[in-house]
């Protein structure tokens, strides 16, 4: 219900990424050649090149057979370690897991909710410890045991070793995952007695006009969360919605499918025996055509099916005649849809929001939907072995897998806290200032709007703040936005995950790590003596 | 000391050991089966009563829960209280009540966990749904959950309290009182309960809980047995103690709010009375014939001038404190009031009066002006005889309102007829005395019956 | 005649630094020296003397802090050179939860051969070693005689052209030394090179053909090991036995050059007295090189190796 899934820009994501991986490198690149040559005169930068050329040179000589070799070694490991012991777990969470559901019986939509989400919060958080043990661990084990000697005195490159755990882990995460989707899945579909769909929506964008039917906001009737904007009942003010790519199906004489999950903010009792009225209409600005449909009660926070017939009748006032139009023909111009929601009762308001109103196109299998969002898991499991394993390769497990968590943490749980404030600082818009100064402010028990009094002393704390706001806005652009993988909200709310604004973001941010580790952890093997310390 | 030998090291550290495991085994060594066995933990635990089992039910889910949380039972609590927090604000109210029982699983005798997530769902989260089903859903989930909570906690008596109170009040007043009660008898799931109530709100539709009063004031009861063993904190003992007899007054007074006149509102009147001041039909003492105690020793709400003599003589105080003291305490609870009404209302003549006014306004209503403007004098005789009998309730808000309507009705048939309006009628005295209150009460009579 | 160098170590120098860059322990000294295709060249020298960290460096395993070093003609670093290495190392460090099969078939696929040819030969090294009884249990249940014999096998999977052995005797009963000993000389015989550690003396001089010996990172001693223990001034006579007479007729015979000899020669000094002449000396002036026929008073600091006499 609050989730809103915007498509995911991936061109511009790409350039941003080119960009930023492309100045981090040459930055790098830079401080390495001046360093060496401040410290070893001509030689060094002759050597940091040689490096670079290393890492071409190895990367085409990259032998599949020896990554093969390493990866099937690292499963094997893992396997003789009995990391499949998890499974044990995850059985025993299974077989209890009903206890902790609670059964709200009466509404097995919700209920299949909570099961989904239970079984996919499972899978996450039982692959993602397990996985992040296990590549956290792998080579300092290796190099603490020297059997990684036995290994780099054979022809086996470092892109190798690296891909090789890398590889090798990420098979295990994969065959945890898929082993336990299968399971969850036949768990999930005998404990919902009812039949699972995954629905598709269409989205389109979405307008306002005010009361006096001006383009504007809604109103807010004071919910924190500003997720709706509310338009009152029989003003002018209305919900503009545009759809794009709206064309006939495979059956020609369907119409369309409109799903609504407006809510209903009531100023005063009204007719409490039936929901707010919501109508919708039809509308062509070309042929300014417009047609009324039929209105209907508005359920809150569940699904409203409007089915939209595609000969759709209007009272013509000009001519005063019932006439016939057709929704594709008449109403839709290359491929785009206007609709415009309005609420019908005086004194009461309907809140909207862009995914509120959406077009339903054909369902696909439940299990499509689980599968993608079972996905975004292994595609999670996989970005953990790659920070894990690169993180393995400079430091020991213990720090390694600290680090990662770490990440984990942040690129998870923090991420929006930590986009807030890089927000609000880069727009000058926080209040109170930075970490020193909101310190002194909670001191003192100075009101953030209070200016600091000038002086030194600001100037430092102020100054301070700003390279810790420098900090945050490096550590915001490092750590990797784990939401991404998010697609829990998708399937428990009963829709299909969406391509454009789910799976491919997700692949985005997984690849989009795969290159910068494998370069840190290539680097970090080979520069590094292989020796316990 | 590191001239010690290994073996004397090891010697110091065993001794330290077992020093150090002192205190441990004396504190938390848990009891055997006997009384008194065990450590002191243990012992207190149970002098206390504060023992897993001891406290209600034992959930297997939540103790394997705080098992596999080892010590971080209180992060995790605090996690859960955010996301909830979260889920509130996002109005994810399913979400939000998985959460509220996660929290309930790691704080299983919290009583004040119980008491805020029931009261959120039953009175936040239903308001913030449109549809009068809904709503009722949500009511019916705070007051599950808040049950749940009570067989968790069985020896404190606030859950069950609660339990009654949402049953009686959140159903029974308010704004959707008329659908709620009606749900309540026969839940708008019909695919799930095909049309009877909601088993676990109505205990498997036992005639004794066939109107949400019922079912509220049987809570009442409940809470008020463990009261005697457990005192409860919410508010002074006497008000705690009053509630099943309120509740089946709340039932009486709810059956004339729906136009149910007769016999079966009249004898619930009559066991309203019964409750209030002799005994409850399980043989408990009415709440009248309870004892409370006051700074004037203990004082019995009904109670003649002998009962009181006799018992200031046994605290050995005056006769006056203890009527001043009998008096106060009957006052805050309006004992006196309740206990005419009762008696009132399950006289013949009440509810012939009550029954009368009803039918002339749903006459009028209906357009029977003449048959209406009868009805409503036969009424108002009965009800100013009423007044007279019981002249007590000539200051009760709801008997004034309802004569006044009474004759603001019969006046616009007066009206309507183009007949004069009577100089003397049978409630002239109360309409003269409250004339105050007529001006807002005919604004409410024109807008129910949509006169401009 | 000009033979191939395998290994060439020019300068080279090594310090341990601990992980704030501080010395901790200077291993190797400057250390020169070549070892020539198809020679078995052993390296001596006391507990922590260096040798291990010289076959680190050769593999690249350890960075050098100073001088260069090739293997095949490559730098050190260089990957492509180990397709042409077989390294055991020290203590074997294998993966403990493969068994022996797997351990030679993961080995294997490390380098380019095709999967025939690599069952074929692990099959064989396995037989070889004498391992057969134990191809399928997991390393970890192995004894330590049993854990070297598949360092071993693990080191010839390639069969490789250098050969570098950290002390491959170390842990074997005698049956399986003495079939060390005649691998490495076999291995000899094919025209490999040996590079290899040990303590044991007699077995160094039963298969080496030259040492070098170390003292504290510091090259003392190197040549060929029957020169290395050849005493040139002297001259050794067996003959029957002989009464005093005859004795002092020998003598007379000697001076006359007509007596019957039974074998002349230079009396052998044992490698064990030659090693610990060595350690001695070194202990006694360190920083010099030991030059054995020099009764030690006349030592030249450590020439470069170009300076060693070639045979
Ligand atoms: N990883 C290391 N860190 C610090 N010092 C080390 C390390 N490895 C070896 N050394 C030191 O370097 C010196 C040479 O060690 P090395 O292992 O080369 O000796 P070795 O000749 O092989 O001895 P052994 O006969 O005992 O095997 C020793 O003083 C040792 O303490
Ligand atoms: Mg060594």
């Amino acid at each position: 219900m609050n989730f809103n899934p915007l498509p995911y820009p991936i061109g511009q994501a790409v350039i941003f990424w080119l960009i930023l991986f492309g100045s981090v490198t040459g930055i790098v690149l830079a401080i390495a050649l001046f360093t060496s040559l401040v410290a070893r005169g001509l030689k060094g930068p002759a050597a940091v090149l040689g490096q670079v050329r290393d890492f071409a040179v190895d990367m085409i000589r990259l032998s599949p057979r020896r990554v093969f070799a390493l990866s099937s070694l690292t499963f094997k490991e893992a396997i003789r370690r009995k990391a499949l012991l998890i499974f044990v777990v995850f059985a025993l969470l299974f077989m209890f897991g009903g206890w902790f559901l609670s059964g709200t019986g009466e509404r097995p939509d919700e209920q299949a909710r909570v099961y989904i989400s239970f079984v996919l919060r499972v899978i996450g958080w039982l692959t993602l410890p397990v996985v992040l043990l296990l590549s956290c661990w792998g080579i300092p084990e290796d190099i603490r045991a020297r059997s990684l000697h036995t290994v780099v005195t054979k022809p086996a490159r470092r892109n190798e070793i690296f891909l090789g755990r890398f590889l090798g882990f990420s098979a295990v995460g994969s065959i945890i995952v898929v082993i336990m989707g299968v399971v969850g899945y036949f768990w999930i579909v005998r404990q919902t007695p009812s039949d699972l769909v995954a629905r598709v929506p269409r989205y389109g964008d979405l307008a306002f006009l005010d009361r006096e039917g001006n383009p504007g906001r809604g109103v807010n009737v004071g919910d924190m969360w500003e997720f709706r904007s509310y338009v009152e009942g029989a003003t002018r003010a209305r919900g503009l919605w545009r759809f794009k790519d709206v064309y006939p199906g495979d059956n020609p004489d369907e119409g369309l499918v409109l799903e609504s999950r407006f809510e209903a903010f009531r100023t005063h009792k009204g007719d409490m025996e039936r929901g707010l009225l919501c109508e919708l209409s039809f509308f062509n600005p070309e042929t300014e055509l417009r047609v009324r449909h039929r209105p209907f009660q508005v359920k809150e926070f569940s699904q409203n099916e409007i089915k939209i017939d595609r000969k759709l009748s209007m009272y013509d006032e000009e001519t005063n005649t019932t006439k016939e139009v057709d929704l594709f023909d008449d109403l839709i111009t290359d491929g785009t849809l206007y609709v415009e929601a309005r609420a019908i009762d005086p004194g009461q308001y309907l809140g909207m929001a862009r995914p509120d109103l959406f077009i339903r196109m054909a369902n696909r299998p439940f299990y499509v939907g689980y599968a993608k969002a079972v996905f975004g898991i292994w595609m999670m499991a996989i970005l953990v072995v790659a920070l894990g394993v690169t993180a393995s390769c400079f430091v020991k497990g213990p720090v390694a897998t600290l680090l990662t968590l770490t990440f984990l943490i942040i690129g998870q749980g923090f991420r929006e806290f930590m986009d807030r404030m890089v927000f609000q600082n880069l727009n000058n818009v926080l209040a109170g200032g930075g970490p020193v100064e909101s310190w002194i402010r909670l001191i003192r028990h100075m009101n953030p709007q209070v200016p600091m009094e000038p002086g030194v002393s600001t100037s430092i704390i102020q100054f301070v703040d700003a390279r810790m706001f420098d900090l945050l806005w490096i550590v915001q652009h490092i750590v990797p936005d784990f939401r991404h993988f998010r697609m829990a909200p998708y399937i428990a709310n009963g829709f299909d995950v969406n391509f454009e604004s789910a799976i491919v973001p997700g692949l985005a941010v997984m690849f989009g790590y795969l290159l910068p580790c494998l370069l840190l952890g290539y680097f970090s093997l080979k520069l590094r003596e292989l020796e316990a310390k | 000391m590191n001239r010690l030998s290994s073996r004397n090291r090891k010697v110091v550290y065993l001794v330290g050991m077992i020093v150090l495991l002192v205190p441990i085994i004396v504190l938390g060594m848990p009891a055997a089966s006997g009384e008194g066995s065990g450590g002191y933990l243990a012992r207190l635990r149970q002098e206390h009563d504060l023992g897993e089992t001891s406290l209600g039910e034992v959930d297997p889910s939540s103790a394997t829960m705080n098992l596999v949380l080892l010590g971080l039972r209180g992060v995790a609590t605090n996690i859960l209280w955010m996301q909830l927090q979260e889920q509130k604000e996002t109005k994810q109210w399913f979400q939000m009540k998985a959460t509220t029982d996660s929290i309930t699983q790691l704080q299983p005798h919290f009583l004040k966990v119980w008491q805020y997530h029931g009261w959120n769902l039953a009175f936040n989260v239903s308001a913030e749904w449109d549809q009068v089903e809904d709503r009722y859903y949500w009511v019916k989930e705070g007051t599950k959950f808040t049950m749940q909570g009570s067989r968790r906690n069985e020896r404190f008596p606030e859950l069950y309290w609660d339990v009654g109170n949402m049953l009686g009040k959140k159903i029974g007043r308010s704004d959707e009182w008329q659908f709620f009660r009606r749900f309540y008898k026969s839940d708008p799931n019909t695919k799930l309960f095909e049309g009877g109530p909601d088993p676990e709100i109505s205990r498997f539709g036992a005639s004794e809980f066939e109107d949400n009063y019922l079912a509220s004031k049987y809570w009442f009861h409940v809470a008020n047995d463990k009261e005697e063993s457990q005192a409860q904190h919410i508010m002074m003992r006497m008000v705690f103690r009053q509630y099943p007899a309120r509740a089946q007054m709340d039932y009486a007074d709810a059956l004339q709010r729906e136009g149910l006149f007769g016999e079966r509102t009249g004898q619930a009147w009559a066991e309203a009375y019964r409750d209030w001041t002799e005994q409850y039909r399980t043989g408990d003492p009415g709440f009248g014939q309870e004892i409370f105690y006051t700074p004037a020793g203990g004082v019995r709400l009904e109670a003649s001038e002998a009962d009181m003599r006799e018992l200031a003589k046994k605290d050995s105080v005056s006769l006056r404190d203890k009527r001043t003291w009998t008096s106060r305490y009957q006052d805050i609870v309006s004992y006196r009031y309740w206990r005419t009404r009762s008696d009132a209302e399950s006289r013949g003549k009440t509810e012939a009066a009550h029954r009368e006014i009803f039918e002339g306004q749903k006459l009028f209503r209906e357009g029977r002006l003449l048959e209406s403007k009868e009805m409503l004098e036969a009424g108002m005789e009965k009800f100013a005889s009423l007044l007279e009998d019981y002249p007590s309730l000539t200051s009760d808000d709801g008997f004034i309102e309802e004569g006044l309507m009474a004759v603001l009705y019969w006046r616009h048939i007066h009206t309507l007829l183009e007949i004069p309006f009577p100089e003397n009628f049978a409630l002239r005295k109360l309409w003269e005395k409250e004339a105050a209150r007529i001006p807002s009460l005919e604004i409410d009579f024109r807008r129910d019956n949509g006169i401009g | 005649m000009q033979t191939e160098n395998v290994i060439e170590i020019r300068n080279l120098s090594k310090v341990y630094r601990d992980f704030w860059g501080r010395r901790k322990v200077q291993a190797l000294k400057s250390l020169s020296l070549d070892v020539k295709k198809g020679e078995v060249f052993g390296l001596l020298g006391p507990n922590g003397s260096g040798k291990t960290t010289t076959l680190k460096l050769l593999l690249g395993l350890l960075f050098p802090s100073d001088g260069e070093i090739r293997v095949l003609g490559k730098p050190a670093a260089d990957v492509d050179k180990n397709e042409r290495i077989g390294y055991l190392p020290e203590e074997s460090y294998l993966y403990r939860f493969l068994n022996a099969e797997e351990t030679l078939e993961f080995y294997g696929r490390l380098f380019k051969m095709p999967a025939e040819e690599r069952r074929k030969r692990a099959d064989e090294l396995i037989k070889q070693v004498g391992l057969d009884h134990a191809r399928r249990r997991q390393l970890k249940e192995y004894s330590k005689g049993m854990t070297r014999r598949i360092g071993l096998a693990q080191a010839l999977i390639n069969d490789p052209d250098l050969v570098m052995l950290d002390e491959p005797t170390s842990g074997l009963d005698p049956i399986g030394t003495r079939e060390m000993k005649d691998m490495i000389i076999r291995l000899k015989e094919q025209g490999k090179t040996v590079v290899m550690c040990s303590h044991l003396l007699a077995d160094v001089q039963d298969v080496c053909d030259r040492i070098a010996i170390l003292y504290a990172g510091e090259l003392k001693v190197m040549g060929r090991v029957d020169e290395l223990l050849s005493e040139q001034d002297e001259t050794q006579l067996l003959t029957s036995r002989l009464n005093d007479e005859a004795l002092a007729e020998v003598r007379q015979v000697l001076e006359r050059h007509n007596a019957k000899m039974l074998k002349v020669g230079h009396p052998t000094a044992s490698l064990e007295d030659l090693f610990l002449r060595t350690v001695d000396e070194s202990r006694a002036r360190p920083g010099r090189r030991f030059m054995p026929g020099e009764d030690g008073a006349a030592g030249t600091p450590a020439p470069a190796p170009a300076a060693t006499p070639e045979s």
